[in-house]
């Protein structure tokens, strides 16, 4: 084994490379990183952080004492396993679109699905409460045709679930499918010249090759995904939420931001934030150490 | 070269899948630009569809009738080629580095920068880090907080670790080349999809960012496009309540019209810069870049 | 040098930066009053001074109060220069925190709704100062009004006694601008079916029936909507008072005294609001309430009007939407025990948080007058309507209209306005009269609907409660959740998701809720606010 200074001198220019970034870190995040405290304190803004007065888990307790807390875990849990049972789409999207012949329509196909991860929540929520009106509604008046009654979608709990996630679906499978398109960009043209003389099919190559190129990019993703399980897209929510479809679409971060808008509670919700963040951390360790037993790749 | 009956039933069904899915995903693309050209109130009351209705560039002739929009796009293009400048510039030696078996405390490393996309600080802390760094008001503001992000890292380095083949360096290095010589010389050039996938991603961010601005910018000379749409637009929910002031209903009828009025022209207007822009992307993902080099 | 070393260094930057970077204590200033301020009129100073004020802005007031005409005159009556820091409406209360956090507070919070919790802690802080003294001396407009109305005197006095803010006044005479929205019926088409203006809750139960079969509308279709909203709780705030429930007003929610036992009641639990979702309930599941009332949108909402869909609603009174040409106010309806109250009229005080000073301030006094003026009647006049010539006119009736180039812009009516004057969306500290408020409330449509209300105004406004730094904070607690369980309860009961067997079970969770501790904190400020 070569000694630590061995080790450094072949290698100082490395450790140069990673000056900017560090030093990025080090002053803006952890800089600030005293304010995690606030969770368990009562903020008064004037005496500021340091200053506020400690109130242990005060703040724990009323978050887990909360007549709703079963509902808001159960609906942030349930709605974001929904999302991440739909992960792989981007992935057989980016695949299928590679075997596209090159050319206009490959482009065209490419820019048109991942146009709709520019357009703002506020719109597609508009858009989303047009297209499901019971009365002037595209979907309502299908029905209609069809002889149906008109369905409140947007009142009733039991659809809240899939039109916010198959509506994700619409909004970000193109965008989401470029890096796998980047990453298949990777792949040797040569392994598929090979095997096609070897009298492989596309599927068989698609398999046997281009998956297992991509394979390390997936499994990074889908452990970096678990960094942020508990925080879904709350603007979203909030604009589609109403009293009766609540049972299912109040999640943590809607009940936060109520809670929080009342008298503004700053210390609760970074206590509610500071939950989520504790529980992100465990599923990040976890999938990344399942990760380490299963394949070769893993965050560390 | 032959195709087989099963690949040409995959070709098949592939484009088949394929069309389906763009149709289904341009339908609302198209209702957007129709309803940006439209009469409000026919798009409000189901009557527009998919073609324009009483068609009208009212919507357009208000949003760029306001002189603060030019300054916007002028201040958000500034802010995006500065910041995804920077981003790179932080982003890519570090992800490079951290994809060398030879770096020490690797482990250290990434999990001090995963803490901070775990852990946040919050808001005031940041923001009084931002004053004292005399960066308040000013473009600084904007582009360097999220400078660079542990997902971007992460991903990155992956892709280093993947495609940058150990040969390659090695074979450099025993001809004499320092790791900088390495880098700018031979990863970078390699590594063009990732570079622009990073710098897209990267640029997006910054093209809709709005609430840096919100927090930290009060000169009216540095707003982002994204906080002048938004307050031509009044995104916020309104929800009078039993408590609105005198006037405020008034003022509320009025805001629904012209959110109404404007909403899809504002979409397309931030918008279409980027979708541009995307296309001239796309050669940078062309399969093989990496491989022509590796043959010695 | 080791990558060691450097981490270590890196993290030793990190322990010094972070402890210089610390908070420092807020510096407490005694406010001083220089000596040279006049007691009365203009100017107000000799010398003249700038004071730094944080607002709010709001969607359709001007983004340049710096350069507003208005300002510029005040600016030249009083001597004193206002430097505005205007905040958007979205980021106000990240803003207004950081404010106060990071120690640069502006020397006044000016239409910046500051929750009351807050004027109580920054109050009791020291952040915000004690008023009393400074009101007594150099606020004669408004020590006129406190003393003429101990209600208002009483609603901006917290439980330590200090006042820490200036209300926003709605004059009590103007009942219209405090008494809104109001339920509307559709006239053309009570005058095609033959029936009277109900009175009754059963009546306009009948009314919503005949309309449902019929095309009103004359559009060829039965697409006629008996009653819509955009919201339930409109209807519901509306359709209280027809069962006694909310007497106190609306800016009581949940809380108002029981007839029956003078005390202090939670009405959410009472028989009479059982009945009056059973009411809703039935029209509800007869579809003569629009299906989507929970989920509609406001553009959708204005486009089924505009459509003439609706046969009754409830809103306010701007004459874009529900003109007096077709639709006419209706009165409170009379409940089945008679109960015939209009609660949603306003106490006086519309705003409790919109103007503090802080501690930063070394022109107290100055600015007490500054924002004085506003209280008198020139200075409502001056604040709402502006400067004669320039932005208004008199009537020949001797009203006060705004001259027609600033209404004409094509933004919308207010738009022009906007340009010169700034109250609009704002609330601002005053008082807002009759005679100079060009909003729509002052509309004739809108008195000719108060009018009509007036009989059935409820006897006793409360305006809200204040609480102790200790109250408030169970409060908040125990409100979050038993407020928005009786709310969501509500919905499912009237939609019938949950069926009125399970009232008791209702009942049963609120108590398990603490509804009782939080009864004993609104008694105990009810008590304070009684009897101060």
């Amino acid at each position: 084994m070569q000694s630590v200074k061995k080790r450094f001198t072949g290698s100082w220019q490395l450790y140069i490379f990673l000056i900017p970034a560090l030093v990025y870190f080090v002053i803006i995040h952890y800089i600030p990183m005293y304010g995690v405290q606030i969770a368990f304190k009562e903020f008064f803004a004037t005496q500021g952080i340091w200053g506020s007065p400690w109130v242990g888990f005060d703040h724990f307790n009323r978050f887990f004492n909360s007549y709703y807390l079963g509902r808001l875990l159960k609906n942030t849990v349930i709605l974001n396993l929904y999302q991440l049972a739909l992960f792989p789409l981007p992935i057989l999207f980016a695949l299928s679109l590679n075997e596209l012949r090159n050319g206009a329509w490959k482009k065209w196909a490419q820019t048109l699905t991942y146009a709709p991860h520019f357009i703002s929540t506020v719109v597609v929520v508009g858009m989303i409460v047009a297209f499901l009106d019971p009365r002037t509604g595209l979907v309502n008046i299908m029905i209609g045709a069809s002889g149906g009654e008109p369905v409140q979608f947007m009142q009733s709990p039991g659809w809240f679930r899939h039109i916010f996630v198959w509506s994700g679906v619409w909004q970000q499978l193109g965008w989401s499918s470029i890096i796998y398109i980047a990453a298949l960009a990777g792949v040797n043209p040569e392994l598929h010249d090979v095997a096609k003389v070897d009298g492989a099919t596309i599927l068989q190559r698609i398999r046997h090759i281009n998956i297992p190129a991509i394979l390390p990019a997936i499994i990074v993703l889908l452990i970096l995904n678990f960094g942020s399980f508990m925080s879904i897209g709350f603007e979203k929510v909030l604009l589609m939420q109403n009293e009766l479809n609540a049972s299912t679409s109040d999640v943590i971060q809607t009940f936060v931001y109520q809670s929080g808008l009342l008298e503004g509670q700053y210390s609760y919700a970074a206590s509610i934030g500071l939950f989520d963040s504790v529980i992100n951390v465990v599923l990040i360790v976890t999938m990344n150490q399942v990760a380490r037993k299963v394949s070769e790749n893993s965050l560390w | 070269m032959k195709y087989t009956l099963s690949d040409r039933s995959f070709t098949a069904i592939n484009q088949t899948f394929i069309v389906v899915l763009v149709a289904v995903i341009t339908y609302p693309l198209i209702f957007i630009t129709s309803a940006s050209m439209s009469d409000p109130f026919a798009v409000s009351s189901g009557k527009m569809w998919i073609w324009p209705v009483d068609i009208t560039f009212e919507g357009f002739a208000r949003v760029f009738a306001d002189d603060a929009i030019w300054l916007g796009y002028r201040n958000t293009i500034f802010y995006t080629i500065v910041g995804t400048c920077l981003h790179l510039f932080v982003l890519l030696p570090c992800a490079y580095a951290l994809s060398r078996k030879e770096l020490m405390a690797k482990t250290f490393i990434v999990w001090l920068i995963l803490f901070t996309m775990l852990f946040n600080g919050g808001l005031i802390p940041t923001y009084l880090l931002i004053k004292s760094l005399g960066m308040l008001d000013t473009m600084w503001a904007i582009v360097i907080p999220n400078v660079a992000g542990a997902w971007s890292i992460i991903v990155a380095r992956t892709f280093f670790r993947q495609n940058i083949p150990d040969e390659i360096v090695e074979a450099s290095k025993i001809d004499g080349a320092s790791d900088f010589h390495v880098f700018f010389k031979i990863v970078i050039p390699l590594s063009a999809p990732i570079i622009a996938v990073m710098a897209l991603f990267h640029a997006v961010g910054l093209w809709n960012q709005y609430f840096s601005a919100l927090i930290y910018l009060s000169d009216r000379n540095l707003y982002p496009l994204q906080l002048v749409l938004r307050k031509i637009l009044i995104i916020n929910e309104i929800s009078p309540g039993g408590t609105m002031g005198a006037g405020e209903a008034d003022s509320i009828v009025q805001q629904v019209r012209t959110a109404s009025l404007i909403k899809y022209a504002v979409m397309i207007v931030s918008a279409l810069p980027l979708l541009v822009v995307y296309p001239f992307l796309q050669r940078f993902f062309v399969k093989g870049v990496l491989i022509g080099s590796v043959k010695e | 040098m080791r990558a060691r070393t450097v981490v270590v260094l890196l993290l030793a930057a990190l322990l010094i930066v972070l402890a210089a970077c610390s908070d420092k204590k807020e510096e407490v200033n005694s406010g001083k009053s220089s000596t040279d301020v006049s007691k009365s009129g203009f100017p107000i100073v000799e010398e003249p001074i700038t004071l730094a004020m944080f607002a709010k802005q709001s969607p359709s007031t001007s983004d340049n109060w710096n350069g507003l005409f208005i300002w510029k005159e005040y600016e030249k009556m009083t001597n004193i220069h206002v430097v505005w820091e205007q905040i958007p409406n979205a980021s106000l209360q990240e803003r207004r925190n950081l404010a106060l956090a990071s120690g640069s507070l502006p020397d006044a919070f000016f239409t910046a709704e500051i929750p009351t919790s807050d004027i109580l802690k920054y109050g009791q802080q020291g952040t915000f100062i004690r008023l009393n003294e400074l009101i007594d001396e150099y606020a004669p407009n408004l020590k006129k009004i406190l003393d003429e109305n101990p209600d208002i005197r009483k609603g901006i006095t917290f439980p330590d006694g200090n006042i820490y803010t200036l209300p926003t006044i709605y004059s009590p005479e103007f009942l219209a601008v405090r008494a809104n929205p109001f339920l509307w019926i559709n006239q053309d088409w009570l005058e095609k079916l033959q029936m009277e203006l109900p009175e009754t809750t059963e009546e306009f139960y009948q009314y919503l029936k005949a309309v449902q079969k019929t095309d009103l509308n004359g559009n060829g279709k039965n697409d006629e909507i008996p009653y819509g909203s955009p919201g339930m709780d409109l209807f519901v705030s509306q359709l209280q008072g027809s069962f006694g429930l909310g007497n106190k007003g609306p800016q009581h929610p949940f809380i108002d005294a029981d007839p029956d036992h003078d005390q202090l009641r939670f009405f959410p639990i009472s028989d009479k609001y059982k009945e009056m979702l059973q009411y809703i309930h039935k029209l509800y599941s007869e579809k003569l309430i629009e299906q989507s009332i929970y989920s509609i949108e406001w553009n959708q909402y204005l486009a089924n009007d505009a459509e003439r869909l609706y046969g009754s609603t409830v809103y306010w009174t701007t004459p874009d939407t529900f003109g007096p040409d077709r639709s006419v106010v209706t009165p409170p309806l009379a409940g089945p025990h008679g109960d015939r109250i209009y609660r949603s009229a306003f106490s006086a005080i519309a705003k409790i948080g919109n103007f503090a000073i802080t501690n930063k301030n070394q022109h107290p006094a100055e600015t007490i007058r500054w924002a004085d003026y506003f209280y008198s009647d020139e200075g409502a006049r001056f604040q709402y309507m502006g400067i004669e010539g320039v932005t208004f006119e008199r009537t020949p009736e001797g009203g006060y209209k705004y001259l027609d180039e600033l209404l004409d812009s094509p933004e919308g009516k207010y738009a022009g306005v906007s340009e010169y004057l700034y109250w609009n969306g704002q609330s601002p500290p005053g008082v807002v009269k009759q005679e100079y408020f060009g909003g729509s409330e002052a509309s004739p449509e809108s008195l000719a609907a108060t009018e009509k209300i007036k009989p059935y105004l409820a006897e006793e406004i409360w305006s809200e409660f204040t609480y102790t730094a200790d109250e408030s904070r169970k409060l908040m607690a125990l409100a979050t959740d038993i407020e928005k369980y009786v709310n969501e309860m509500q919905a499912k009961f009237i939609t019938g998701e949950i069926s009125f067997t399970e009232w008791d079970k209702y009942l049963d969770t609120l108590n398990k809720m603490g509804l009782d501790e939080y009864m004993e904190i609104k008694k105990a400020a009810y008590e304070r606010y009684k009897a101060n």
